[in-house]
């Protein structure tokens, strides 16, 4: 059985009055591919700041690759981060740093790689996310769909062992979600990545997860297959897979 | 009464707290052996040293030009007539070396950079910018705050001098219409008033207010939550705070070295 990289007991955490998790559970092995699936407020994006680490829960367990982001010392949670890449549902690219510099920056600041293998490797990673011809744009001259392509470069530059992605369809026209989902299904079929995404809506990249975490007013309703999930009798699940 | 003094010395108790404890993190990232994102740090510290300084070098000598211009001339025509002409250069030295110098050119950082620095970091973490490097492990205070606490100081520094310069001798090439007192003897005399401690104290005033001014402006712009009414409501607030801590600075080092 494949080891567990994300482990959620029981935990329950809130982000101020935006969205709130209660008494959430959740285990994923490493190579799984993850959707929290619900509509906005239903404490997804929440929950993937806890799978993820970046949020410390008020009650309940939350171990990340081992660690507990809660409880570990500075260095655990820099190493921590080094091996998890998180794109937010903004760009949140550096308004300063042009595109290249932008994804360069973690090889830059975490690794002791020369500048041109960094040249090499940031402008390969660009190529795979389609976005190579705005290496030199600054962040504000980009579309939404093309920053957060940019921003999924960033995330996956440093070979992270678990992507997050927070709504992971905001901004990405029908060609950017066929490059994402192109390149999600290759990264995690060649480099055994793991995934776990939050999603707002029905949508094709359901054929790339393993299984739904069905999420409602901050609380967990299932854990399912796609195709299981479709077919569920819940009011709720109906209106989301447009079955009511 | 009693209650709101109480809770206004409380938030102000925690406020100075918090300034404290980000000069904290901040020295401890100068100082920390660890070489990890030392070129970035670097880079930061220029592009703040080039919007800081060199940028405001126009501003600055404007200023001081018609400063200097002001305290020569009233100086220069009021001292003779109570037969004081000889402490001329002295009343330059304490009035704009000593005191205006290093004040006034804070207060154009403040306004200049000051805010600039607490709007861009306040709209960095609106933009998720500020969680983005978090998310990355990358040191927020490492990244953002040390270099920009170092480009004041140096450009703070910088700009004082040139304040002090442009303002005693352009003030004087200027002033000189009106006055009788050779450009030589003039200086001769500002070189004799102005000691070693009076241009140790400029440079202590100067570090001492760029630390001011960028800890506390980083401070409002990083407490910027998710909305962007927030931004301009931080900046000024760090605007105001920034120029009473400068002035509160300025009396402690002048009452600590000259009373």
């Amino acid at each position: 059985m494949r080891e567990t990289v994300i482990d959620l007991d029981h935990v329950s955490a809130s982000e101020g009055i935006l969205e709130h998790v209660e008494e959430f559970s959740l285990t994923v092995r490493r190579g799984e591919a993850v959707a929290l699936v619900g509509s906005n407020r239903s404490g997804k994006g929440l929950a993937l700041k806890l799978c993820a680490g970046l949020w410390t829960p008020s009650s309940g367990s939350a171990r990340v690759l081992d660690v507990d982001p809660a409880a570990a010392s500075d260095e655990e949670v820099l190493h921590l981060r080094r091996r998890v890449g998180f794109v937010f549902a903004k760009p949140a690219l550096i308004s300063s740093l042009n595109v290249f510099n932008n994804v360069a920056l973690p090889l830059r600041y975490h690794t002791t790689l020369p500048e041109a293998a960094i040249r090499d490797k940031v402008m390969a990673c660009l190529a795979e996310c389609g976005v190579e011809l705005f290496h030199d744009h600054m962040p504000d001259g980009l579309t939404m769909g093309d920053g957060r392509l940019a921003a999924l470069a960033r995330a996956l530059v440093m070979e992270p062992d678990i992507l997050f992605v927070d709504e992971v369809l905001f901004g990405l026209d029908a060609e950017d979600l066929v490059c994402a989902r192109g390149l999600l299904a290759k990264y995690r079929r060649e480099k055994g990545l793991t995934i776990v995404v939050s999603i707002n809506a029905p949508t094709a990249l359901f054929a790339l997860m393993d299984r739904l975490v069905l999420m409602r007013d901050g609380r967990l309703v299932a854990v399912r297959p796609p195709a299981e999930a479709a077919r569920m009798d819940d009011p709720m699940v109906g209106d989301f897979f447009g079955n009511n | 009464m009693i209650a709101w003094t109480g809770r206004k010395t409380v938030e102000g108790v925690a406020y100075a707290a918090d300034i404290l404890f980000l000069s904290y993190l901040t020295f401890k990232e100068l100082f920390s052996p660890v070489r990890r994102g030392r070129h970035e740090a670097l880079r930061g510290i220029a592009r703040q040293i080039l919007f800081t300084g060199v940028d405001a070098l126009p501003i600055v000598g404007a200023l001081a030009l018609m400063l200097g211009l002001i305290v020569i001339i009233q100086a220069g025509l009021a001292l003779p007539e109570v037969g004081a002409d000889a402490v001329l250069a002295n009343v330059i030295v304490v009035a704009l070396v000593r005191e205006l110098g290093p004040l006034l050119t804070a207060f154009i950082v403040v306004w200049r950079s000051g805010t600039a620095i607490c709007t861009e970091l306040g709209n960095m973490k609106v933009g998720q910018e500020v969680d983005a490097l978090e998310a990355m492990g990358i040191s927020v205070v490492r990244f953002l705050v040390m270099p920009r606490m170092i480009g004041v100081v140096v450009a703070l520094i910088c700009l004082t001098v040139y304040f002090d310069l442009v303002a005693v001798i352009g003030g004087f090439g200027v002033a000189k219409v009106k006055l009788t007192t050779p450009f030589l003897a003039y200086v001769t005399e500002i070189a004799k008033a102005l000691s070693t401690s009076d241009v140790l104290i400029t440079v202590i005033k100067s570090v001492l207010f760029g630390f001011a001014i960028a800890l506390i402006c980083c401070h409002h712009g990083l407490a910027v939550g998710g909305s962007t009414t927030e931004v301009p409501q931080q900046a000024s607030r760090a605007m105001l705070n920034t120029v009473a801590a400068c002035l509160v600075l300025d009396i402690i080092v002048s009452v600590s070295f000259y009373v």
